[in-house]
């Protein structure tokens, strides 16, 4: 804080604190901590409801025996003594009907109770389709990695500075296109009267399902996500230095040595971030399962957040399964971390 | 590469070929698709070529409001994240140690937390203090994780700030407001124009985000995606062509621009 005001001076080092902490605190920090509160709790009946509805029972009753009293005091003969015994009985009913209403009203009021069985409600059918989204993005983003490796050296260690900026920028151009957009297209390829069957016509084939397979997801998952691969592994790779490579070779290594022993490791941050981006985007895609499929296929996992959101409206068991998509996406972060022994200020470039 | 043998290189040449084949396909048939005059859209039927879609898309009033609110967030999101980015950056300039380190770790981490995680923690929290979801939540969800860019850029230019400057400049009596006005803000001048390009683009095409966050409100980008459920209307390939264009656009700018950046440093 002294040093903050010395630098900048108190009016300013205040501005800065305050939008420094509107963004950490009001939109980063409060909004999670929330979100992991409402997962572990829910409304619940509360404890010892089955012995008020006993009671409620027993006093409906002594209600009804008392109406009973009541109609019988009314052929009382005597007009004094008949408004007299009214009132009394009156005035018992009163506290009767007083008393049931309050304990119906603790019997129906529920309430909140830490728990862990909004996680427990996943089941296995929703843990299923959990695991398989997950093994589903580790597979993208294996792919990915294998598929944009030859690339990002390709361009970056074999095509002058000149070239590989120009096909960079080219590259940003289905990039810069809106995801959904380009979803579709892929939609449109692999439907089931699209050209893919149509060109498998041509050869005898059968049409292949692929939207209703769930392979169409897979198809334009990889599609979707794969410059997120390319952009960070180029960049890295620019970096290294061409006559490392050329010591090696000279040295007498071959070609796979070379990857392994020079380039892949140089490149480490890059393939981090990468994977981690690739395995993150998948993991949460939201748009992707629900172009390709509209519902034909098994769902992702990010599918059954939006529907306990929006059409179970159970926010707490919404919440609890929005929290385990985000321990995994963490877990994966730590585990690439450590894998490739990079640090987090290597990771955010 | 000299010693690289002729036969692998051209295997990588083709790879790279595939590849881009690979990435530009689709966009040629969302451009076929969006002249052919037949419904729902399709590239192996044709009936003629049309601009029956694009003079449907301009009839279409939802999506001129989805426009609308898109551009509203986006102008909002700028004001608000790149402030936030800064301040953060700024802090983290005067702070370190295990402090700073911590802290860092926070402001990046909207990056790396699946967009409808925060479009969906953000609308708990705003319903805790009795705020129901809108254009307002998808603001703020949409400005957590842009000004996690904000700051990135803004650090990576701090870094090279010659703190000399700043020094001179207080040595000679000027408050540490003035030097922050006449010498760092001018400084960080490129990166503010950087950073207002991306983070509208950022928020302009969100959807992850924004269908998590926005309520019964819809952008252009929440409202392309409900059509693509409902309907396949051949206008989605039309909205495709007029993003492509616009980017490609972009692109030719964005090169000349650099062209020129280029020439004149090396007249310097």
């Amino acid at each position: 804080m002294t040093r903050l005001t010395r630098a900048f001076g108190r009016p300013l080092a205040l501005l800065i604190l305050l939008f420094a902490s509107l963004w950490i605190l009001g939109l980063i920090a409060a909004p999670q901590v929330i979100m992991i509160e409402q997962s572990l709790w829910r409304m619940e009946r509360p404890e010892g409801s089955a012995e008020i509805s006993v009671r409620i029972d027993g006093l409906y009753n002594q209600l009804d025996v008392l109406a009973l009293d009541r109609s019988a005091v009314e052929a009382e003969a005597d007009a004094s003594i008949r408004a007299q015994k009214l009132d009394t009985s009156d005035v018992a009913l009163a506290a009767l009907e007083a008393e049931i209403a309050g304990l119906e009203a603790t019997e129906s009021t529920p309430v909140k109770v830490y728990t862990l069985a909004n996680f427990a409600q996943m089941g296995s059918a929703h843990f299923a389709i959990f695991l398989k989204t997950i093994v589903a993005s580790l597979a993208v983003t294996a792919i990915a990695l294998a598929v944009c490796y030859p690339i990002a050296f390709a361009v970056a260690k074999l095509e002058t500075p000149q070239r590989a900026g120009m096909i960079m920028l080219a590259l940003v151009i289905p990039y810069a296109i809106n995801e959904l957009l380009r979803i579709f297209a892929w939609q449109m390829i692999l439907n089931y009267n699209g050209p893919v069957n149509a060109l498998l016509g041509l050869f005898g084939v059968e049409p292949i399902p692929f939207l209703e397979s769930g392979t169409g997801v897979f198809v334009a998952m990889v599609y979707a996500y794969i410059l997120f691969m390319v952009f960070p592994l180029y960049n890295v790779l620019e970096t290294l230095d061409s006559n490392q490579i050329e010591a090696a070779r000279d040295l007498g290594a071959s070609s796979w040595r070379i990857h392994t022993r020079v380039v892949i490791p140089h490149a480490r941050p890059g393939i981090a971030v990468g994977c981690i981006m690739t395995f993150m985007l998948s993991a949460g895609s939201y748009a992707v399962p629900y172009i390709m499929t509209r519902g034909t296929a098994a769902p992702w996992f990010t599918q059954l957040i939006y529907n306990r959101f929006f059409e179970a409206t159970n926010w707490n068991v919404g919440a609890a399964y929005a929290l385990s998509l985000l321990v995994i996406c963490t877990l994966f972060i730590f585990v690439m971390m450590r894998l490739l022994k990079v640090s987090l200020k290597d990771i955010a470039k | 590469m000299s010693h690289t043998g002729m036969g692998s290189n051209l295997v990588l040449r083709i790879y790279m070929a595939l590849f881009f084949a690979y990435m530009f396909l689709p966009l040629g048939v969302m451009l076929v698709a969006g002249f052919s005059d037949y419904s729902p859209p399709s590239i192996t039927v044709w009936r003629g070529g049309t601009l029956r879609w694009f003079s449907e898309l301009w009839a279409d009033e939802r999506m001129w409001s989805g426009l609308t609110n898109s551009l509203i967030i986006a102008v909002a999101v700028i004001l608000l994240s790149l402030p936030m980015g800064l301040s953060g950056a700024l802090l983290l300039s005067k702070l370190g140690g295990r402090a700073g380190g911590v802290l860092y770790a926070v402001m990046v981490s909207p990056l790396l937390t699946p967009g409808l995680i925060i479009g969906i923690s953000t609308v708990i929290f705003w319903r805790h203090l009795g705020a129901a979801a809108g254009l307002v939540t998808a603001i703020l969800a949409q400005s957590a994780f842009i000004a996690s860019y904000a700051m990135l850029m803004f650090m990576a230019r701090l870094q090279r700030l010659d703190n000399t400057l700043q020094e001179a400049a207080l040595d000679l009596g000027a408050t540490q407001a003035q030097a922050f006005r006449r010498i760092t803000l001018p400084f960080l001048r490129p990166t503010v124009v950087t950073a207002t390009v991306i983070a509208f683009l950022q928020s302009f095409e969100n959807y992850n985000t924004t269908i998590f966050s926005i309520g019964g409100q819809h952008t252009l980008v929440t409202e392309i995606g409900a059509r693509m459920r409902f309907g396949m209307s051949p206008m989605i390939n039309a909205i495709g062509i007029l993003f492509i264009l616009v980017t490609l656009i972009g692109a030719v700018i964005w090169g000349v621009l650099r062209q020129r950046e280029r020439k004149l440093e090396d007249l310097r």
